[in-house]
């Protein structure tokens, strides 16, 4: 994305307060928390060339945490949401050795079957974790309890994070992933250790998911083990696919459009709207293969068509 | 891991066998490659040629038999290792990144190269733009650095992978049938580039290749494989003139593509 779009996205978001009720506030904040761990996913799937389903573990893995470690440990929020990715990527690491030595639908479903494991220890655990009743009263400190605060301090987390992402994903460890992505073999001959390029990916993958959980840990005020339940694991996956996973800035364009369809057709179907969302999720992806942000490129694409 | 006899031989297999199944591919190969040798392996289709190639990539695992390079043996080094060491190759079918651009693709393997690719903090867009871009002007494609790999014509995408191997500053260089499925004008055109980088640089170049012509064009000495085993090896004339060789390969009719 252009700079002065950048500049002014950020300048939008910061005037938000001023004119948006509390309510959606709190609905920009989920839609940040949802980018970040959306575009998170993406560095592997989007960058990477491997879909893990099991992604919710990570996330689960940086909220409870960041829980415990205010609760168990009585960490300040900052020092608990700073620690919480590492424990996170510690977490993809374990895993991840096992993962990224399997390749495509394997590689999907041996990290689903870790996110179940996730959820599993989670929901037993009862003397740590709390099982099915979760972890509550987890709140911020004053200075951040207002919608308007949590806000900010989350659009500030997330953006520096979005930015290391995009950093990453620019940089030599990124180029050579891209060529891992497009050509495993390949890659291997030109002296990239695949598996554990592979592996570094899905550590950093991890540890960002990891802060998103952190920061839905504290926005929600309480964790549940279905932070780690594989439905969640499918929420990046069809953001950053409604959203465009070939570009970087498609799965924060796809939280964006997603929690605001979420938010609008669950207010007019309250019943029925998981059918109506998935059927506009469904219409999206086939209408628009390249996600939201395909519309934007049709222009740019148009243009390099006409070049010979 | 020993040192071999001669220091100046960079390429050397001892006994070298790979069977699959019922099939011995690879029956007993003894090769010796001195250092700035262009070395053409030729043989009937099935006489093992790419099963050799990638035994001697550390892509297959042989069964028995013994290959050193630059004097160490190398059984069981994985590639990506061998390439840092200097060894590298293309392949029969066209490998490249082909969602990446031209000048990306030989960008990313310069970096590896140059150790960088666990860098997470810096930008790779300008990193060796420089030695990229010299090193698509020497394969001739230095007009099409930034358009996407994938829709080049085969023959430059062919160029793309001579200029993708090269970027690891190899000293031995094995290609497998570079020329494949190109016209023949632009077969000898290739080889000839190949032969004029391996004259200038010293670089050793191993390749195999089915039109006689461009092997007997550019090769500096020829083996001959047949049914997995040496059959012949010496200077082109040599090799042209040996009875067996003729027997088995050149008196039929040399597949021409």
């Amino acid at each position: 994305m252009a700079r002065p779009a950048l500049l002014a996205v950020a300048a939008l978001l910061a005037l938000a307060p001023l004119v948006l009720p509390p309510f959606f506030l709190q609905l920009l904040t989920e839609i940040a928390i949802a980018g970040l761990f959306a575009t998170a996913f993406n560095l592997l799937m989007g960058f990477g060339g491997m879909v893990s389903f099991g992604h919710a573990a990570y996330f689960a893995l940086g909220a409870y945490a960041s829980a415990l470690l205010v609760k168990k440990a009585g960490l300040s929020m900052i020092a608990a949401l700073a620690v919480a990715p590492v424990l996170a990527g510690v977490g993809a690491l374990v895993f991840g050795i096992f993962i990224v030595r399997l390749t495509a639908t394997y590689f999907a479903m041996l990290s689903l079957a870790f996110g179940q494991i996730v959820f599993t220890v989670i929901f037993k655990w009862k003397s740590l974790t709390g099982g099915d009743d979760g972890l509550l009263g987890l709140w911020p400190p004053d200075w951040l309890k207002s919608p308007a605060a949590y806000y900010y301090f989350t659009v500030a987390v997330v953006g520096v994070a979005i930015l290391a992402l995009h950093r990453i994903v620019d940089s030599p460890f990124g180029s050579a992933l891209k060529a891992v992505r497009e050509n495993p073999r390949r890659a291997r001959y030109i002296g990239i250790d695949v598996r554990r390029h592979q592996l570094l990916a899905f550590v950093i993958s991890g540890a960002f998911s990891g802060l998103a959980g952190g920061l839905f840990a504290f926005y929600n005020g309480s964790v549940f083990p279905d932070f780690a339940f594989f439905t969640k694991s499918f929420e990046p996956l069809v953001v950053a696919l409604l959203g465009g996973v070939g570009s970087f800035f498609g799965p924060l364009a796809g939280a964006f459009g997603f929690k605001l369809l979420e938010w609008a057709i669950s207010r007019q179907w309250p019943v029925y709207w998981p059918l109506v969302l998935g059927s506009v999720v469904i219409a999206v992806v086939v209408l628009l293969p390249r996600g939201f942000v395909g519309l934007a490129e049709v222009r740019a694409w148009a243009r390099s068509a006409r070049r010979p | 891991m020993g040192a071999i006899g001669s220091p100046a031989l960079i390429l050397k297999t001892v006994g070298l066998r790979k069977r699959f199944g019922g099939v011995r591919a690879v029956n007993g190969v003894d090769l010796a490659v001195p250092a700035s040798d262009v070395r053409a392996i030729i043989g009937p289709n099935g006489a093992g040629k790419t099963t050799l190639f990638n035994l001697m990539s550390g892509a297959l695992s042989h069964d028995s038999g013994r290959i050193y390079f630059e004097g160490k043996e190398i059984s069981g080094v994985p590639p990506d290792v061998l390439c840092r060491r200097g060894l590298a190759r293309t392949f029969q079918i066209t490998s490249i990144f082909r969602r990446l651009t031209v000048i990306e693709n030989v960008q990313t393997a310069c970096l590896t190269h140059h150790r960088r690719q666990y860098n997470l903090f810096r930008s790779a867009r300008r990193l060796y733009r420089d030695e990229a871009t010299a090193l698509l002007e020497r394969v001739g494609l230095g007009d099409q650095a930034d358009r996407p790999s994938g829709v080049m014509s085969h023959g430059d995408q062919r160029r793309l992978e001579l200029a993708i191997a090269l970027a690891g500053r190899p000293r031995l260089l094995l290609l497998d049938e570079p020329t494949a499925g190109m016209a023949p004008r632009e077969r000898h055109e290739l080889m000839r580039l190949v032969a004029g980088i391996a004259g200038d640089t010293g670089l050793t170049v191993v390749f195999t290749e089915h039109d006689m012509d461009v092997v007997f064009a550019v090769a500096r000495r020829i083996t001959v494989l047949h049914q997995g085993a040496v059959l012949a090896e010496g200077a082109p004339a040599e090799v042209r003139a040996n009875p067996d060789v003729q027997r088995v390969y050149l008196g039929q009719s040399p597949e021409v593509k």
